[in-house]
């Protein structure tokens, strides 16, 4: 459908800076994750290309041609609100068909596009209420049917999960996503929530103070982050500090960690302070006669039903968190040998130049 | 609730006192129009309370007077224009205040109220010699004018407090559907704000109606508000007459609320 590309923008409000040189590129019929606290710039972004927000610096282009001077009302994208902002005053067809009646869409046409939405959304039987009058995860797949029965060339999601219970949520997330690659629509997609991110995205940009701390697919976001905190919003994750670090060569280095002398892969070009991501899932208690990565000692224990959560204190002062079989017998005190997937284990600045 | 009690009686006592409180308020506000009202039917020759037999000469009476008439015919006049023009100008305002932002709006807003905190003669006196200034003074338009202006502040803030439950995620979704300005301003915001601006209008007509310092200073030279040729008349007669004036506008502000209540819709709110 169309490419879309963020060129080094930048906007600031007063003395904040609320985007600094963000770059961000959505090939045709991608769904793009903005990913980040509140507060670092995942927003104004969406704002941004939505045409809701001018940036004072960079360019927004649409399969290489600029739409910065293109006001939102000729931009042709669609967008779906936090707060869905469905017009209260209008009935659920009068709310899809309000852009195709701005478009003087002749009546029957028009009813046949809004009755297509509606089954896409499975709100049929609906067209008549009022929003007030349906459910939240209903609401919202309004909105969404919305912006999409205009065949918007760009679709902007700003949070829109958020006000929905963890039910829904599911729900219409699968919805979002089945809908957004039947019709190829590029779109981009705001969220604080690491596990949306990574269920719906072709590609994530991870937003840290204004910035993009790390662009890139959920996995290699998740397995190989550029930095600390790409890594600890990600997902749970251990970091152990490094004693010493040597290159070998082709992004592997030799290292001290937790007490132990690893060789592992990590970001290109370390050199100094580095530390070890260790995610819980990829280490285990040893069995009795195996060889152990790290060995230390339990100092918390937590039966969660499907598994039992430990943490490990490490002589160098490290700790590190796992997961157990929920009836292997870990108590709090006892020495415990921990085994690592070291090919899944990831070298990584605390914070990257 | 029994910390209450031990504090301050009986809850039911308090209970009871309350009732009494909001018996004795609706008394002291209605009070004056109940007075009026029946004093306008008496069969007497004074304003007096309670009324002596039942007549309707008084209503006979205030019909035959020109003066009387004349005055209550121009205050309709001017305040229907008044409601109109200034619900327009101030629906426009209340939009430019809403898109500004921080310290701006903040002295955008004191500045529309204004009229509300300058004293009624004062802005009489200056409005007279501005008028006469450019050639409007003691005319109708001047007198709409002035009235437009003290009207402005009440129906500015009716209908900037109905803008601001609007949330501004409406404007972008109509924007990002394709709508001009003025195209969310009909199909959205309007009808939204509607009761805001029905309020608005009737606030105005109210307002416009009651004016009395602006109006004295004002007043087309042979021409008369209503409550200018009231005050006349009670000045030389004090006569039923003048409660059959008040309760004949009584009803047709009434009449105006109710019609545009049935027009708008008050409650189709959110």
């Amino acid at each position: 459908m169309a490419t879309v590309e963020a060129i080094k923008l930048h906007k600031r409000y007063h003395d904040f800076v609320a985007l600094d040189d963000v770059t961000l590129r959505a090939e045709s019929g991608q769904l793009v994750t903005l990913l980040g606290p509140s507060g670092c710039g995942k927003s104004t972004t969406l704002r941004c290309l939505a045409g809701f927000l001018d940036p004072e610096g960079g360019d927004i282009t649409l399969d290489g041609e600029s739409i910065l001077k293109l006001p939102s009302n000729r931009r042709g994208f669609g967008v779906v609100f936090q707060n869905y902002a469905l017009f209260p005053h209008m009935t659920v067809a009068e709310n899809i068909g309000y852009g195709l009646r701005l478009q003087k869409c002749p009546k029957p046409d028009m009813a046949r596009r809004v009755g297509e939405a509606v089954d896409l959304v499975r709100l049929n039987g609906l067209e008549d209420r009022l929003p007030r009058q349906i459910s939240g995860g209903q609401q919202q797949r309004v909105a969404l049917a919305r912006a999409l029965v205009m065949k918007p060339r760009l679709l902007l999601l700003d949070e829109p999960l958020a006000n929905l219970d963890a039910r829904l949520r599911d729900e219409v997330r699968w919805l979002i996503r089945d809908l957004q690659q039947q019709s190829g629509i590029t779109a981009f997609y705001v969220t604080h929530d690491q596990s949306e991110a990574m269920a719906m995205s072709d590609m994530v940009a991870v937003m840290k103070a204004g910035r993009v701390a790390q662009f890139a697919t959920p996995r290699e976001i998740y397995q190989k982050p550029v930095e600390r905190y790409v890594a600890d919003f990600t997902g749970e994750a251990n970091f152990l500090a490094c004693q010493s670090v040597a290159e070998q060569g082709s992004g592997q280095y030799r290292i001290e960690a937790g007490g132990t002398v690893l060789t592992v892969a990590g970001v290109q070009g370390l050199n100094g302070r580095a530390e070890l991501l260790v995610r819980p899932e990829t280490l285990r208690l040893a069995a009795p006669d195996e060889a152990a990565d790290f060995n230390g000692r339990i100092v918390k224990c937590a039966f969660v039903g499907a598994s039992q959560l430990c943490e490990i204190a490490l002589p160098d002062g490290g700790t590190l968190k796992l997961t157990a079989a929920p009836n292997t017998p870990v108590h709090v005190g006892d020495a415990a040998a921990v085994v690592m997937d070291r090919a899944q284990a990831w070298l990584m600045p605390e914070v990257a130049p | 609730m029994s910390a209450a009690g031990a504090t301050f009686g009986s809850g039911r006592s308090v209970g009871l006192g309350f009732s009494l409180l909001i018996v004795a308020l609706y008394v002291f506000l209605l009070m004056p129009l109940v007075t009026i009202v029946g004093a306008s039917f008496t069969s007497g020759l004074m304003i007096e309370f309670p009324p002596q037999g039942f007549s309707l000469q008084w209503y006979q009476e205030f019909l035959s007077r020109k003066d009387l008439v004349d005055g209550l015919l121009m205050s309709l006049r001017v305040a229907a224009i008044t409601a109109v023009v200034t619900t327009v100008i101030a629906v426009m305002a209340a939009l430019a205040g809403q898109a500004m932002a921080g310290r701006m709006a903040g002295w955008f807003h004191l500045g529309m109220t204004l009229p509300l905190l300058v004293p009624e003669l004062l802005t009489a006196v200056g409005l007279l010699f501005f008028l006469y200034k450019i050639g409007l003074g003691k005319t109708v338009l001047g007198l709409q004018f002035g009235h437009i202006l003290m009207a402005f502040p009440y129906a500015y803030v009716s209908i900037t407090a109905a803008l601001r439950q609007v949330p501004p995620s409406l404007e972008e979704a109509s924007s990002s559907m394709g709508a001009t300005g003025w195209q969310t301003f009909r199909l959205v915001i309007l009808p939204l704000v509607m009761p805001g601006v029905a309020m608005g209008a009737i606030f105005a007509f109210i307002n416009s109606f009651d004016l009395y310092t602006i109006s004295l200073l004002l007043k087309p030279i042979g021409g008369n508000t209503l409550p200018l040729a009231l005050f006349d008349f009670l000045t030389y007669e004090f006569k039923p007459t003048a409660a059959a004036a008040a309760t004949l506008s009584i009803l047709l502000s009434l009449v105006g609320v109710v019609l545009v209540q049935r027009l708008v819709g008050l409650q189709r709110a959110f």
